[in-house]
């Protein structure tokens, strides 16, 4: 395989969404709401975001890893990918050795998938079972690595069990989105917020995570979102840990700029998130994070390490931005009234000039400023490497 | 309140089939019946407790809806709760009334515990497909330990007898925002609503919404008697006497709810639930925060009660 490596640094250009979508003055909604964090987990000496490595992202690419035709990805080529990112991003000789890094055999491990995007765009395969792999070669037995979703009947759709070996659990905390069922949450791990005058105001943890859990590796997609911008790793980690989430955008107005980053903050859930590696063989450049038609399916055949959600959060705002540029459509940071179709979900599927939100992409950036990580591009270190 | 009384506490099944019909009753385990004035003794001769009722009777009564909730896929997430069609307010502001379900497939037994978990004199028209499932309630509710509490309440109301202050009223119970109709404003409450005052102007209820965020701004959810977390569609009724309280829980879901969080404020160390279809439950996750009592009902069908016997 052709491969090459080099470092650069991010363009030193300020985070500047603006209310046109221009570059110009940071956005911040004018009230915050009041977000009161309940959890009586302490956090660990060094937590897991933003890990050993702020700032860091190592950026794998390879033009073979997925068939643009079928949308396959290649196995061998994504696990050479992963291979060289891991290495790359512990600085080791061989991805045992960079795995090792992460987890003991005592490690009790969840893979927090996404699977929104089914069918064309959904945490792949192939990435998940190599980390399986990996995690089985470093000691964790199959029986101790859970596979994980908020919902059931999209992991059910996805189906990741025929590429995983026997012992791996694949479990979520509720059948559907429907709010039925609130037993796989815990009651006393939660963030309270009256949002819109909701009244079921608490978002709580995942027991899972919280009881069962002593690591977690976070592997979301690269996608747009009608809320936040874009959802990546702070938006897979967060609202797909946590109950009760879609209460945070209504009627236009989204209150995820800081619920994205609070919830993904609380402990256990920081301490615990250990390593973020980002699916973006494909990609969704609008109507996520849902990609129920290829229409707005996209190709970065790319992978993302790093220990820091945000960092590699602010990567892909740029990523979902310049797809957006490239196929003439407004930016995700535009807040103008004009392309605002509040609730009308139909007519943002078939126009990509529509928002039915004011989206948040901000929400990274305040991820930061709760220690989360490190959104200024002038220091963000990304290594690419091509495969 | 002797066996009798309580039996005649309980809704009333109105049943317009022959007393041939009888052993479908008993098989339901149905004991009392409302039936036409004129089939009471044949009826009885079948035995049952029969209760004859009239047209006239009938037509007296107040006819309510049929609980439930109605999806509303088209709003935007927040708001994909759906909406709640409860009887609560209608119950709690004529508590002398006598009501009427005539009920579609599907809602008897929901609707028996609605009436029973108000207190209201309420007699139910119920699809034959149900009888199974509102024999089970009644049932139930007839094995219930016997309670007669009042309303815990943390706003006094008064009522001025329209319908803008009725649908007001429906979202506060719709909201679990526990209220009195009182004649007057009174200092026992927490809040006090009057319409055609300062806080409350005479429009205030126009929008019956915006009307009970109101109330709940000037509450505080800290100050709330009774939160449930975890679902929009399980509302609550409290009742106590200072020396133990009695949560009735209605869930309007059609389906049912895992893991109802429940907050009650003041202190309560023990209790238990019983629920429809699972009889005597422990309540899980049980602890005392910041004033208040927590604890999860594991599983709600239609209904349930949760018995708390205050802190000594």
């Amino acid at each position: 395989m052709d491969r090459r490596s080099f470092v650069r640094l991010m363009a030193a250009v300020p985070f500047a969404p603006s209310l046109k979508g221009a570059p110009g003055d940071p956005v911040k909604p004018d009230a915050l709401p009041k977000l009161n964090v309940v959890t009586k987990y302490a956090a660990a000496r060094v937590p897991g975001m933003p890990g050993p490595y702020p700032g860091r992202v190592i950026a794998v690419k390879s033009e073979k890893s997925v068939d643009v035709e079928t949308s396959a990805a290649n196995d061998e080529v994504v696990r050479e990918m992963m291979a060289r990112g891991m290495c790359a991003l512990t600085g080791k000789k061989t991805a045992l050795e960079a795995w090792k890094e992460f987890v003991v055999p005592a490690d009790v491990v969840g893979i927090k998938v996404n699977c929104g995007g089914h069918p064309w765009c959904v945490s792949a395969y192939e990435i998940v079972a190599e980390i399986v792999r990996q995690l089985g070669a470093a000691g964790v037995p199959p029986t101790q690595v859970y596979v994980y979703e908020r919902f059931q009947n999209q992991l059910d759709e996805v189906n990741y069990a025929p590429h995983l070996p026997e012992g791996v659990t694949i479990v979520a905390a509720e059948t559907a989105n429907r709010r039925a069922d609130n037993r796989g949450y815990d009651p006393a791990t939660y963030v309270e917020a009256d949002l819109f005058g909701e009244e079921d105001t608490r978002s709580n943890m995942m027991k899972l995570v919280s009881q069962k859990l002593t690591k977690v590796i976070n592997v979301p997609n690269m996608k747009d979102h009608g809320a936040t911008g874009a959802t990546g790793c702070l938006k897979n980690i967060a609202y797909g840990s946590f109950s009760n989430v879609a209460r945070t955008h209504y009627r236009g107005k989204s209150h995820t700029y800081s619920f994205v980053g609070t919830l993904a903050s609380v402990e256990p859930l920081r301490s615990r998130t250990v390593l973020q590696i980002m699916d973006g063989l494909r990609g969704v450049w609008h109507g996520g994070p849902f990609a129920r038609t290829r229409k707005y399916v996209f190709y970065p055949k790319q992978i993302l390490f790093g220990t820091d959600p945000v960092a590699i959060d602010r990567l892909l705002l740029d990523i979902i931005d310049d797809e957006r540029k490239r196929h003439g459509a407004i930016s995700i940071y535009d807040r103008s009234p004009q392309y605002l179709k509040v609730d009308d979900g139909r007519a943002r599927d078939a126009d990509p000039n529509v928002n039915i939100i004011i989206r948040e992409p901000g929400h990274v950036e305040f991820a930061a400023g709760l220690g989360l990580g490190v959104a200024d591009k002038a220091r963000i270190k990304v290594q690419d490497i091509l495969v | 309140m002797t066996a009798l009384l309580w039996l005649a506490a309980l809704p009333c099944l109105y049943w317009t089939q022959g007393a041939e019909t009888a052993p479908a009753l008993k098989k339901a385990a149905i004991e009392r019946v409302c039936v036409p004035t004129d089939q009471a003794d044949a009826w009885r001769k079948a035995g049952l407790t029969p209760v004859p009722l009239s047209d006239t009777d009938l037509g007296l009564r107040e006819t309510v809806a049929a609980p439930g909730i109605r999806p509303r896929p088209d709003r935007a997430s927040a708001t994909r709760s759906p909406w709640v069609f409860t009887n609560g307010s209608r119950f709690l502001r004529d508590p002398a009334g006598k009501f009427l379900y005539d009920l579609p497939a599907g809602k008897g037994a929901l609707a028996a515990a609605e009436a029973y978990a108000y207190g209201a004199d309420a007699v139910l028209k119920i699809d034959p497909a149900d009888l199974e499932s509102v024999g089970q309630m009644l049932a139930f509710l007839s094995s219930l330990p016997k309670s007669d509490l009042p309303d815990v309440a943390d706003v006094g109301v008064v009522d001025d007898g329209s319908a803008t202050m009725g649908e007001a009223l429906n979202l506060l119970v719709r909201r679990n925002l526990l209220f009195k109709i009182v004649p007057a404003p009174s200092a026992q409450y927490r809040v006090s609503v009057k319409l055609g005052t300062p806080e409350f102007p005479a429009d205030a209820a126009k929008d019956p919404s915006a009307f009970a965020l109101k109330v709940r701004r000037q509450l505080t959810d800290e100050q709330r008697s009774l939160r449930i977390f975890g679902t929009e569609i399980v509302i609550g009724r409290l009742t106590g006497d200072g020396s133990r309280v009695r949560l009735h829980l209605l869930n309007y879901g059609g389906r049912d709810t895992e893991g109802v969080r429940v907050r009650l404020r003041g202190t309560y160390p023990e209790g238990e639930a019983n629920v429809a279809g699972a009889g005597k439950v422990a309540l899980e996750d049980r602890g005392v925060v910041d004033g208040g009592t927590e604890f999860t009902v594991p599983r709600l069908g239609p209904y349930g009660v949760v018995d708390l016997p205050a802190a000594k």
